[in-house]
């Protein structure tokens, strides 16, 4: 009897996980198991796989061979697949993404024609890697929910099954309003954009449609690029996460295409709020910020980035951080060097001129700032992310004798 | 515009800061009731206006006519600021350091705007209780920001004058239990004097 080819196969298995083994002790072995004592080859196989995955420390692999045990799993759609469900589906890989754990073989997106839906496989589960743009049949996967996200898990009673078809699946994008957690495509415009909070973050801001605005990240991969703002996308299966009841877009394994022409958007969360600032906060005024691109964290007096350290030549920046009261409700307030600017009467550089030469430095602006709009009557426009007032535009309010007119006549009329 | 999301911060997303109310000096005067909810030791305590409304945190705007450092280890500030309607008694100690520093500067006469926590202080039962307002921040303004401010609490004490004759809230419920003898009527009038004197 030849061995090789079980060799063979039990070899790959390692190699896989980065573990060389001579093919020709394992088929020693298998011969010894097979003609010495008579076992089933299929049985040798799963012994010598054992054996060798004890010897390297790695959890049992099992055998791609045996399929399940048949138990009766139904065959869904997509869209119907529920957490819980055992289900067989045919689907193709939209997207793939890196593992975010050794145990996971391979992570990414499977989708059909009713719907996309997230989908882990296991280490354990040793199932052949599946390549992006395939269509597979998954057979008796299990679907569960991770932080009410609701995912396929392959794992070892799972058989899959590459099926040669070639169908185009083209996504009918949601409005953003009608996003839900899992996975989702919608076509929209890039409103904003923010400075990345992260090393590894390539782009975050906000994108927006007829309908609303989602926040958006792109995480640093190669090949990914930076959306423009302004321009409209047409982005396929991104990973629709949720954190403190809001919704948000991972585009990093989504597929993404710049369209042409434009579209209306909403400012959702716009919000114009007029009332007194009541406070101004520590660490408004001049601040310092790290010159490391893509981190721009405000530095300490000592010039100390809590993640690139001591950095001498810091970027001077205008921020304001308060509370404005309409006497309702007190709204968390940051305004940026723009609208600092134009609502103090201060330009950046004279601030910097200001910290660099008055005995007080930093803390004098911060002073001078703080006498110009404490107690102040303005109106700020801008949008509100959880309870804080992100200012596009803040005036100060003047007296309106209209105003004044009509308050008389309500607090005199008949009481 | 670009927006540092790095400013955007994870913090205070869950903290709700109290809203500071709008008063003239006339009704708070006439304030009596002092109430906490929650047996906390950091929950807030609320002074309970007579138009009905719960207040932690004040924001008020009128001249600073006096002011008066006091106590010699416990080193205070009083001041009186003066509203179309009476007077703000105000107060700035020794737990307030950026407060005191604030006052202290500040020459009088002057417009001042004033963001404080109300406490209702009794010296001996024998004695009428005395509203005084302890300063978080003070800050001097001017003539049109003072205006804008009578505007603002004149519409807020009509928006509470009006509420209180719906009688809805619990606030209400229990101002019309602790007030009695007071009528709405008194701070309409209050708030169309403090309109009237504004010159246009």
């Amino acid at each position: 009897m030849d061995y090789s080819e079980i060799a063979e196969r039990i070899s790959r298995k390692f190699s896989q996980k980065n573990q060389t083994v001579d093919s020709k002790k394992i088929e020693g072995k298998l011969r010894r198991l097979v003609d010495e004592f008579g076992v089933l080859p299929s049985e040798a196989e799963r012994s010598v796989t054992n054996e060798l995955a004890k010897e390297f420390n790695i959890p049992a692999l099992g055998t791609s061979s045996g399929s399940g045990p048949g138990s009766a799993t139904e065959q869904k759609k997509i869209a119907d697949a529920m957490p819980g469900d055992w289900v067989t589906l045919e689907g193709k890989v939209v997207s793939l993404s890196t593992p975010t754990s050794p145990t996971i073989a391979q992570s990414g997106i499977v989708a059909d024609e009713s719907g996309a839906i997230r989908f882990i496989v296991w280490a354990k589960s040793n199932a052949p890697a599946m390549t992006e743009g395939s269509w597979y049949r998954i057979e008796s996967a299990v679907v569960d929910d991770y932080k009410g996200i609701p995912g396929i898990k392959v794992h070892s009673g799972t058989t899959i099954k590459e099926l040669g078809t070639t169908d185009p699946l083209i996504p009918v994008p949601v409005q953003i309003t009608d996003l839900h957690t899992g996975v989702g495509s919608v076509r929209a415009k890039v409103v904003q954009e923010w400075e990345p909070t992260h090393d590894r973050m390539l782009q975050s801001g906000l994108l927006g449609d007829e309908t609303g605005t989602i926040k958006f990240v792109i995480w640093k991969e190669a090949g990914k690029e930076r959306l423009e703002v302004g321009s409209v996308y047409s982005v396929f299966y991104a990973l629709v996460d949720e954190y403190n009841g809001r919704l948000s877009l991972n585009l990093t394994t989504a597929k993404i295409m710049q369209e042409e022409g434009d579209i209306p958007t909403i400012s959702g969360g716009e919000a114009a709020i007029r009332g007194a600032i009541v406070h101004i906060a520590p660490g408004s005024g001049i601040i310092k910020r790290c010159p490391v691109e893509g981190c721009n964290r405000a530095l300490s007096r000592q010039n100390y980035c809590p993640i690139h350290e001591i950095q001498p030549n810091f970027v001077y920046d205008l921020r304001i951080k308060g509370w404005l009261d309409d006497g309702e409700k007190t709204h968390n307030l940051l305004l940026q060097r723009e609208v600092v600017e134009t609502l103090t009467g201060m330009t950046l550089d004279q601030a910097k001129e200001i910290a660099e030469n008055n005995p007080l430095g930093m803390d004098e602006v911060f002073l001078r700032m703080r006498d110009i709009l404490l107690g102040r009557y303005v109106l700020c426009r801008g949008r509100e992310i959880e309870n804080r007032l992100l200012v596009n535009s803040c005036e100060r309010l003047t007296f309106d004798s209209g105003e004044h007119a009509t308050l008389l006549n309500r607090a005199g009329g008949a009481s | 515009m670009s927006v540092n999301a790095r400013d955007v911060g994870k913090k205070d997303t869950s903290f709700e800061r109290e809203p500071a109310r709008r008063v003239f000096a006339a009704e708070l005067r006439e304030c009596r009731y002092q109430f906490k909810e929650g047996d906390d030791e950091k929950s807030p305590t609320f002074v309970l206006l007579p138009t009905g409304e719960r207040s932690n945190r004040i924001f008020l705007i009128g001249t600073l006519t006096e002011k008066q450092r006091q106590g010699d280890q416990n080193l205070f500030y009083r001041g009186r600021v003066v509203d179309p309607t009476g007077t703000f008694f105000v107060m700035a100690g020794s737990y307030q350091p950026e407060s005191m520093q604030q006052i202290a500067k500040i020459e009088t006469p002057a417009f001042v705007a004033v963001v404080g926590k109300p406490n209702i202080y009794q010296k001996d039962p024998a004695s009428s209780p005395l509203v005084s307002v302890r300063i978080e921040s003070i800050n001097v303004v001017d003539r049109e920001t003072r205006d804008l401010w009578v505007l603002d609490t004149a519409a807020r004490t009509l928006d509470r004058v009006d509420a209180l004759a719906k009688g809805e809230t619990k606030d209400v419920t229990t101002a019309k239990e602790q007030y009695p003898t007071l009528d709405p009527a008194v701070f309409k009038k209050m708030a169309y004097e403090a309109l009237a004197q504004i010159k246009i």
